[in-house]
């Protein structure tokens, strides 16, 4: 199945932890792998995704760099807060590549998700893309 | 325009300056205590510092430790994961020159591998007919080190702001020279 891109079918990045106007946080979302969000220093760093809707997803797509330890959370509600945790995960590090990285969230729907990098392999950590799969 | 975050660690001997010197700093120099009130355990500052021909800035949260032995195990459990390093002696004391090298060692521990840019601060420099350490000396084993050295006087409020802004253009640049190899990479 082809994941298409998110902002198309209506999702936003509702709050980031860091931001460079020449690397917007809508790069997460835009589909693109060239464009990125980057975080700008110091750990954890997070961002969250607001979906239109409650949407089912059982995997989330993630092209990063130099993310080391990544935790995903979720709720049902409307407003951003009172996340339960889903999953966590230690990436590999890809010296001059990005890490791609396919991550099961056990099925239920979700109308926020909040990702939570409590860790990097350098100073600052970037996110090429987030996609999913329902 | 961008901001930037660095947690940076200040840490050196006991008595050295440290307090004093990021108190000068943070308060733009109005401020210098002649009694010496030990820091205990980790004291948090915050102070953003425009980086110079751009509208970037970096926020330093200067973390300053105590530098007595009996009280740093407790500040080691605030080190993880530092973006600057900030080791100061005082120059009139030879022996916390000579420690510098154990500070390096034990902070290192933290940096889980990573390239940390640092300054060495030799303090007290209006003392200057008690001076143990030269400058030369002071440089030369910066250098080894990969840090950049600094003399400052927190009392005559000479220099204090040189190490921090300092750091914050070798973050700055670090965060700029990551931008470009990002935007370099291939696909996964
Ligand atoms: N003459 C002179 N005295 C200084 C200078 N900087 C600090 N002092 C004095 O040195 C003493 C110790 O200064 P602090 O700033 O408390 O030293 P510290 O490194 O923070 O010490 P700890 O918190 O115990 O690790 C104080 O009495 C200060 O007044 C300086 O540049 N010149
Ligand atoms: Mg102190």
């Amino acid at each position: 199945m082809i994941d298409s891109s998110l902002s198309s079918l209506g999702a936003k990045v509702v709050l980031t932890s860091s931001s460079d106007q020449n690397h917007p946080s809508e790069n997460i979302i835009d589909g693109n792998t060239e464009t990125f969000w980057i975080s700008t220093g110091m750990f954890p760093q997070e961002f969250i995704i607001r979906f239109a809707e409650p949407t089912q997803i059982s995997t989330v797509t993630m092209d990063t760099y130099n993310v080391k330890h990544l935790k995903i959370e979720k709720n049902t509600s409307q407003s951003a807060s009172q996340f339960e945790f889903v999953t966590e995960k230690e990436l590999d590090c890809t010296e001059g590549r990005l890490q791609s990285n396919a991550i099961s969230l056990n099925g239920g729907s979700a109308t926020h998700l909040r990702f939570i990098i409590t860790l990097g392999y350098d100073h600052f950590v970037s996110v090429h893309r987030v996609s999913f799969r329902n | 325009m961008v901001k930037l975050r660095a947690k940076c660690l200040l840490f050196g001997d006991a008595a050295v300056g440290k307090s004093s010197l990021s108190h000068v700093f943070y308060r733009d120099g109005n401020l210098f205590q002649k009694n010496y009130s030990m820091t205990t355990g980790v004291e948090l500052l915050m102070k953003s510092v425009t980086i110079p021909e751009s509208s970037d800035s970096v926020e330093l949260y200067i973390l300053d430790s105590a530098g007595k032995e009996a009280l740093l195990e407790s500040c080691e459990k605030m080190w993880g994961e530092p973006s600057l390093l900030c080791l100061v002696f005082d120059l009139t004391n030879e022996q916390s020159f000579a420690n510098c090298s154990r500070w390096m060692e034990r902070v290192q521990a933290h940096c889980q591998g990573l390239h940390v840019p640092g300054v060495l601060v030799g303090n007290k420099l209006d003392l200057s007919d008690r001076r143990e350490v030269q400058e030369s000396e002071a440089k030369e084993w910066a250098q080894s080190q990969g840090l950049e050295y600094h003399e400052t006087s927190a009392k005559e409020m000479i220099n204090c702001d040189a190490p921090f802004l300092t750091l914050a253009r070798a973050f700055h640049a670090l965060y700029q020279e990551r931008c470009e190899t990002i935007q370099n990479l291939g696909p996964g």
